[in-house]
C-alpha cells in the first residue's frame, strides 16, 4: 500500500498540530503559565466565526439580511479577521486574573485556567445550545482534488498553508521585533527589564492577547474540519499540551517540529496500526521524553522549580 | 464439679468472636440481600444516568429529554400507585468510570429505586456492574453492542434499544447480493463497535461475502483523512461503518466534503438522530434506526406534538430514536409498577420477562416484546437513507424497509447471555 500519501497527509496534519500548538506555546513560553483554557478559546474562535460567516449575528434584521447577501469568501475572511478580535478581550481578562499566580506554584495558574476553561465552555452552551455547527467553506478552497491517484481535501492543504503563515508572522513577531525582544527579556529577567522602565505588566498582557488570538485563528482554521461542538476545546488543548512538552517548553521551532511529529505519527499510525492512532503521540512523547526530558529544544523553566 | 469462671480476658476474647462473627455475618448472611425503603406515599425515585458531555453528550441529553416526558406523563395522572414519580441526573461524561461512580451514589446515596439510561456501551456495562450488586432494575435505553444482551446482559438490566446484529441482519444479505461481496469494515474501538463489526462479519460470510479490512477508529477521533485515504487505496464495494456520537459526524462531514459517497456504498450499522440533526447535511448512505418521527403509523404525530409542546426550545426539534427509546423504557417501567401494584424489583422483574408490547401501543410496524431470556426487546428494525423530496427540514429519512423481530433477532445472544438465578439477585422495595 503506498506510503507516500500518508507521509503527506501527516505532514499536513502536523502543521495543523503546530497552528493548535501556537498559542499555547506564546503563552506557556514566554509567561511560563500552563493556559488550560486553550482549548476553550480555541471553541470560542470557532462560535465566533460561525456567527459571523453564516451568517447569525446580534443585528437588525435589515442590516443582517445585507450581511447574508455578501458572498461567503468574503463573510469568511471576515470571520477569519474578526474572531480573533473578539476573543482577544477573554485573553485580556484571563490575563488579569493569573496575575495573582504569577510567582507562586504553577499549580494556582493550572487551576485557575481549569476553571476558566469550564466557564467558557458553560457559556458557550448557554449562547449556542449544546448542537453542533458547521463552519462553512467558500467553494474555491472546498471540496476534493486528485493526487497520487486519490482524492484530498483541497480546504486540509489550504489550512496547512495558513498554518505556514501564521507560524511565520508569530516568528517574526517573536524573533525580529522589539516586542519580542522584550517579552523574551521579561520571561529571562523581569526585574531588569522593569528597572529599564518597561511596563511588564502590559507586556504580559499583549503575550495573552497574542496567545489567545493565536488559538482562535486556529479554532476558525480547524472549524471546517473538525466541527464546531461546545467541548471542541478538549480536542484541542491535550495535542497542544503533547506537542509543547515534547518539542520542549519555550520552543517556537519546538513547538514546529512538535506538532510535525505528532501529525506524522498520527497520520501514520491512522494508516497502518488504526486503533493506535490516538495513542500514538503519547508513545512518542514517551520515547522523547525518555531520552531528553526537557523536550527536543527545551530549556530550564521556572517550572521545574 | 468444676467451676466455671468469668475471667475479663475470657469475656474480651468472647466479646471479639462475637463482634467479627456478626460483622461476618452482615457480609454473608441471607439479609444483605433485603433493603426495604420506608412505604407510604414517598415518591418513587428514578435516577436518570445521561451523558451531558464527552462523545455522547448530546444524545444523552436528547435521552433524557424521553425520559423526563413519560415521567411527566405520569406525574400528571397522579403519579405512579400514588406516589409522585421523582427523578434525578447525573453526567456520566461518556466515561465508564464516570458511570461506574454515579450508579452507586444513585444507588446508595440518592435511594434511587430504578436507573434509568446509557449511550456507550462500556457506560452501560459498568452501570450494570452496580446494578447487579444491589439488585436495582437498570433499563439500558441506548447503548446497542450485540454484548449488552449477550455476554453482559444481566437479570435486573433490560435493553431498549436494537442492537448491532439486529440491524446486520436487516442489513447485511441484501446488500452483499445487490451491490458487491468485498466489505471493509470501519469500527469505532470500543465494544459496540467491536461486537457489531464481529455480527456484521458473520452475516457478511454467512451471505458469501469478504470482509477485506477492519479500521478501528479510536474514540473522539477529528481527522479522518488516514482512514479515507486507505479506503481509497482498498476500494472496497461495501463500507460498514459502527461508529457514533461526534465520531461519526465529524466522519460524515470529511467523507461528503470529498464527495466519497458515491464512490462506494456505505452502511452505517446504526444512525442517532442526535447525530443526524447535528449535521443534517452530510447525511448519505443506507443506515439502521428503530424508529422515526415521521413513520405513518397511529400514534407517532400526537407523540412528536406532544414532545414539541414539552421541549419547546430543544436543540433538536423533534424526537428521534433515541429520546423515543428514552420515553419507552421510562414508561413500561412505571407502567409494570403500576399493573403489579409493587416496587418489588423480583416482581417488576417477573413482570416485565416476555412482556408483550403491542405495535400500535409502541408506534412501530409489528408487535415487540422483553426477550425473558436476553432482556432484550426485540422490535422493528428500520433501514432507511437520505430523504430526496423531504416534506419539512427534520423529514431527513426515507425509510427503505422494516423488518420483523423474528427476521433480525440475535439469536447468537441466546447462548452468551447467562441470566443468574433470581435467588442470587438481592431484593428491595422502594
Amino acid at each position: 500500500m503506498g506510503l507516500l500519501p500518508h507521509l503527506v497527509n501527516g505532514f499536513a496534519l502536523g502543521l495543523l498540530f503546530a497552528l493548535i500548538a501556537l498559542g499555547f506555546m506564546l503563552i506557556l513560553g514566554l509567561m511560563e503559565q500552563i493556559n488550560l483554557a486553550h482549548g476553550s478559546l480555541f471553541a470560542l474562535g470557532a462560535y465566533f466565526a460561525y456567527a459571523i460567516a453564516t451568517p447569525r449575528l446580534p443585528l437588525p434584521p435589515d442590516m443582517l439580511q445585507v450581511w447574508a447577501a455578501v458572498p461567503l469568501g468574503w463573510r469568511f475572511t471576515a470571520a477569519m479577521l474578526l474572531a480573533p478580535v473578539l476573543v482577544a478581550p477573554f485573553g485580556v481578562v484571563l490575563e488579569r486574573l493569573m496575575r495573582r499566580t504569577y510567582g507562586r506554584d504553577p499549580l494556582y495558574g493550572l487551576l485557575l485556567t481549569f476553571g476558566v476553561a469550564m466557564v467558557i465552555e458553560e457559556l458557550i452552551r448557554i449562547v449556542w445550545g449544546t448542537r453542533d455547527y458547521t463552519l462553512p467553506v467558500p467553494r474555491g478552497i472546498s471540496g476534493g482534488f486528485m493526487m497520487l491517484d486519490l482524492i484530498w481535501s483541497t480546504y486540509r492543504f489550504w489550512a496547512a498553508g495558513f498554518a505556514i503563515i501564521a507560524m511565520a508572522i508569530v516568528w517574526l513577531v517573536i524573533e525580529r521585533t522589539r516586542f519580542g525582544a522584550l517579552v523574551k527579556a521579561g520571561a529571562h529577567d523581569s526585574e531588569i527589564v522593569q528597572a529599564l522602565g518597561h511596563d511588564l505588566e502590559r507586556l504580559r498582557v499583549w503575550v495573552f492577547v497574542l496567545g489567545t488570538m493565536m488559538a482562535a485563528v486556529a479554532g476558525v482554521i480547524l472549524a471546517p474540519v473538525w466541527g464546531i461542538r461546545p467541548h471542541m476545546g478538549v480536542d484541542a488543548v491535550i495535542p497542544a499540551f503533547v506537542i509543547i512538552v515534547l518539542g520542549g517548553v519555550g520552543s517556537f521551532w519546538g513547538a514546529v517540529l512538535g506538532g510535525i511529529l505528532v501529525g506524522m505519527v498520527v497520520g501514520l499510525s491512522g494508516a497502518y496500526a488504526s486503533e493506535w492512532s490516538m495513542l500514538s503521540m503519547y508513545l512518542l512523547l514517551i520515547l522523547v521524553v525518555t531520552f531528553r526530558s526537557r523536550g527536543l529544544f527545551g530549556k530550564k523553566s521556572v517550572l521545574e522549580a | 464439679m468444676t467451676k466455671s469462671r468469668i475471667t475479663r480476658r475470657g469475656a474480651l476474647k468472647t466479646s471479639l468472636m462475637t463482634a467479627a462473627l456478626a460483622g461476618t455475618a452482615s457480609f454473608f448472611g441471607p439479609w444483605q440481600k433485603n433493603r426495604v425503603w420506608a412505604q407510604g406515599k414517598k415518591p418513587i425515585k428514578l435516577g436518570l444516568t445521561c451523558d451531558a458531555s464527552g462523545q455522547y453528550g448530546n444524545s444523552g441529553q436528547d435521552d433524557l429529554r424521553g425520559m423526563r416526558l413519560a415521567i411527566d406523563e405520569f406525574n400528571a395522572k397522579g403519579g405512579v400507585l400514588g406516589r409522585k414519580v421523582e427523578w434525578i441526573t447525573a453526567d456520566t461524561e461518556t466515561n465508564p468510570a464516570t458511570g461506574t461512580r454515579v450508579a452507586e451514589r444513585f444507588i446508595a446515596q440518592e435511594q434511587c429505586g430504578f436507573l434509568i439510561g446509557a449511550l456507550h456501551s462500556g457506560v452501560a456495562n459498568a452501570i450494570t456492574q452496580v446494578a447487579n450488586k444491589y439488585g436495582t432494575i437498570y433499563m439500558n435505553t441506548n447503548s446497542s453492542a450485540p454484548s449488552e444482551a449477550g455476554e453482559n446482559c444481566s437479570r435486573v438490566k433490560f435493553v431498549w434499544d436494537g442492537n448491532g446484529t439486529n440491524f446486520s441482519k436487516a442489513a447485511v444479505a441484501n446488500a452483499v447480493q445487490k451491490i458487491g461481496k468485498k466489505w471493509l469494515l470501519l469500527t469505532n474501538d470500543y465494544v459496540w463497535g467491536h461486537t457489531t463489526a464481529a455480527a456484521t462479519k458473520l452475516e457478511v460470510e454467512k451471505a458469501g461475502g469478504q470482509i477485506v479490512d477492519n479500521l478501528l477508529v479510536p474514540q473522539n477521533t477529528r481527522d479522518f483523512t488516514a482512514y479515507l485515504l486507505k479506503v481509497q487505496q482498498i476500494k472496497p464495494d461495501v463500507i460498514a461503518m459502527a461508529i457514533g456520537g461526534d465520531d461519526i459526524k465529524a466522519l460524515r462531514q470529511q467523507i461528503a466534503e470529498l464527495k466519497l459517497e458515491d464512490k462506494a456504498a456505505w452502511i452505517n450499522n446504526q444512525q442517532d438522530w442526535p447525530d443526524i440533526w447535528g449535521v443534517p447535511e452530510t447525511l448519505f448512505g443506507v443506515f439502521g434506526t428503530n424508529w422515526y418521527h415521521k413513520l405513518a403509523l397511529p400514534g407517532v404525530p400526537e407523540f412528536v406534538k406532544r414532545w414539541q409542546t414539552t421541549y419547546p426550545q430543544s436543540p433538536i426539534p423533534v424526537p428521534g430514536n433515541v429520546s423515543y427509546n428514552g420515553y419507552m423504557a421510562t414508561r413500561e417501567l412505571l407502567r409494570v409498577i403500576e399493573q403489579t401494584g409493587s416496587t418489588n424489583n423480583i416482581a417488576l422483574i417477573k413482570a416485565l420477562e416476555g412482556r408483550k408490547m403491542g405495535a400500535v401501543d409502541r408506534m412501530q410496524n409489528y408487535d415487540a416484546y422483553i426477550d425473558p431470556v436476553t432482556h432484550q426487546i426485540q422490535q422493528t428494525i428500520y433501514l432507511a437513507k437520505r430523504n430526496p423530496k423531504p416534506v419539512d427540514n427534520t423529514d431527513l429519512f426515507e425509510v427503505l424497509s422494516w423488518t420483523t423481530p423474528e427476521a433480525a433477532l440475535d439469536t447468537a445472544s441466546f447462548t452468551t447471555c447467562k441470566l443468574k438465578p433470581f435467588a442470587d439477585v438481592p431484593t428491595y422495595e422502594q
